[in-house]
């Protein structure tokens, strides 16, 4: 077979002789049956899913190589498969589908696009990236100057990057719902801004935040409309955006919050939609969302005063949660839910002087059910 | 996955030996697959899974006894910190992203270095080729072999597919640890 892994020259201990990768390939050369899985296992290996499937070509799977193309994947192409991307150059990459997993290797200058990806997404020795991602999993190593507008369910997490500036995620095409569905991922859980790096410099800041004006398609162009994309419409108007758009860590305008919290039902997401839609149009700010599940234990802990009443309604299904912001925010979605939501179950704050309490009852206790 | 399997089951088959105590390490590069394996191994929701920044611990406890497997988190940066954890394990778990070609050579070399470890000395080892259902994914045998596995002459070992979230291979894996385990109490 011939493909060792260890360079066993490198190694620190040279005097075990029985390390050195020369001889022994006499029972590995017929077939995979004849390496052995272990050295005590009498019995013959198991058939799993993985040895019945259709054999794919991994060669499918892969971008390797290109230099100064527009390039990618349509809707339906991928359906859920992993993507790997590797030593690309000046490139336009779109993956307009969703995956399972996605890692991109020693590319350089590339504008990219990351459909929803149900596990996670990892650069490795990449420069001068702007990317659109949405994935369960953030992560870098030894990469430089990225700009990505991000969707992260979790906590993303850099190492030995530097340059690293993050947005909300801001994106629209026809199918991206369907692939935040296929995927698993809610568009409300987004750890955009609260980046982790496993190497911090002394006095300087490896990543930061993309400025809150910035306009997506500045960054990652929309398709040439020459190419195989051409199907595809893309938008990037922040009202268009699949995710909403939400402040994150970045610095409130106001000290006043509001939490509202839909309940689960036919219509909780539309809902939700329209809440920012309303509080927006008004001049209020989405700080953070969350879609997560509550047990009956939790409820009076998060919900205090008001708990009574809502035990029954977390166990339909998760809830979702949004903290806006603005002067007299209180108020204004006491108003809209009487005037737009009489007949749904929510929750809101009931006064600016207990409201950020309720938030971070809330979004402490939605943290910590999430392991982040 | 049921609750009987994961980690009780080894505990089950534990019940009776004289150890008390049984402590197994979760080592492997980042975005191998041990967190995933560990939540899947105690039955829990691997939907949502967040890199390790330090490490996860779960612990088993059945008939007097009482199962810890350590999951430390992989990052270039805190492996240095792996051997902190090692002594007194009685069985090392090493995932590998059976779909990270790239990756093969640095993985190999870190079991390597591992292996050399004083407090790993004899410790049975189970290697769980994972994410075995993504497409670019290595057969367990190809693995073996980059490995130089069979040259391990010193310890028990095993290499088993699988595909932490999903669960298949796992129960596998779990089986040979209860027939291979080992207490080290030095």
């Amino acid at each position: 077979m011939g493909c060792f892994f260890s360079k066993k020259s490198k190694r620190k201990s040279p005097e075990k002789e029985e390390r050195a990768p020369t001889t022994t390939t006499v029972e590995t050369t017929t077939t995979s049956n004849a390496v052995p899985l272990g050295n005590n296992a009498e019995e013959a290996p198991k058939q799993y899913s993985w040895d019945r499937r259709e054999k794919v070509d991994p060669k499918d799977y892969m971008l390797t190589g290109l230099k100064d193309v527009t390039v990618g994947r349509l809707p339906g192409k991928l359906n859920g498969q992993q993507f790997v991307i590797q030593e690309c150059e000046n490139c336009n990459i779109y993956v307009f589908d969703h995956s399972a997993t996605i890692t991109i290797d020693d590319c350089v200058n590339c504008r990219i696009v990351l459909g929803p990806v149900k596990g996670s997404v990892f650069f490795r020795d990449c420069k001068d990236i702007k990317c659109v991602v949405a994935c369960q999993q953030f992560r870098t190593r030894d990469c430089k100057k990225m700009e990505v507008f991000l969707c992260c369910a979790t906590q993303p997490i850099i190492e030995s990057s530097t340059g690293m500036k993050f947005g909300c995620f801001q994106y629209y095409y026809p199918d991206l719902a369907f692939h935040f569905k296929d995927a698993g991922l809610s568009i409300f859980n987004n750890n955009w801004s609260n980046i982790h790096d496993f190497t911090p410099v002394s006095g300087e800041n490896n990543w930061g935040l993309l400025p809150e004006d910035s306009a997506v398609l500045d960054f990652v162009p929309v398709p040439d409309p020459e190419s195989e994309f051409k199907s595809v419409r893309v938008l990037g108007d922040p009202e268009r955006s699949i995710v909403p758009l939400t402040k994150g860590g970045r610095r409130k305008d106001s000290e006043e919050s509001c939490l509202f919290v839909f309940f689960a039902g036919e219509y909780t997401t539309a809902n939700a939609r329209k809440l920012i839609d309303e509080a927006t149009a008004k001049g209020f700010v989405l700080i953070q969302t969350k879609e997560v599940s509550m047990r009956p234990e939790d409820v009076k802990r998060v919900f205090q005063n008001n708990a009574d009443d809502l035990t029954e309604w977390i166990t339909k299904g998760p809830v979702i949660a949004l903290e806006l912001n603005g002067d007299g925010v209180v108020e204004a979605c006491k108003n809209i839910t009487s005037e737009v939501f009489s007949g749904t179950k929510v929750f809101v704050s009931e006064n600016k002087n207990t409201s950020s309490r309720d938030v971070d009852n809330f979004f402490n206790f939605a943290d910590m059910q999430m392991g982040l | 996955m049921t609750p009987f399997f994961g980690l009780l089951s080894v505990i089950e088959k534990l019940k009776g030996s004289t150890e008390q105590e049984v402590r197994i390490v979760l080592l492997g590069l980042d975005n191998a697959g041990k967190t995933t394996l560990l939540k899947s191994l105690a039955s829990e929701d691997v939907n949502t899974i967040t890199p390790t920044q330090g490490f996860n611990i779960k612990s088993v406890a059945s008939h007097g006894m009482k199962l810890n497997v350590w999951d430390i988190g992989g990052q270039r940066k805190i492996r240095p910190f792996w051997k902190k954890y090692l002594e007194n394990t009685d069985l090392l778990i090493y995932v590998i992203d059976s779909a990270d070609k790239k990756r093969f050579e640095e993985t190999g070399l870190e079991l390597s270095e591992l292996i050399d470890e004083e407090n790993l000395k004899g410790v049975p080892l189970l290697i769980f080729a994972n994410k075995q259902d993504l497409a670019t994914a290595s057969p367990a045998s190809e693995i073996a072999e980059g490995l130089n596995l069979h040259t391990y002459r010193d310890r028990e070992w095993q290499i088993q597919a699988c595909s932490a979230v999903s669960g298949e291979g796992v129960q596998d894996g779990m089986n040979w640890i209860c027939n291979n385990i080992v207490n080290k109490k030095k």
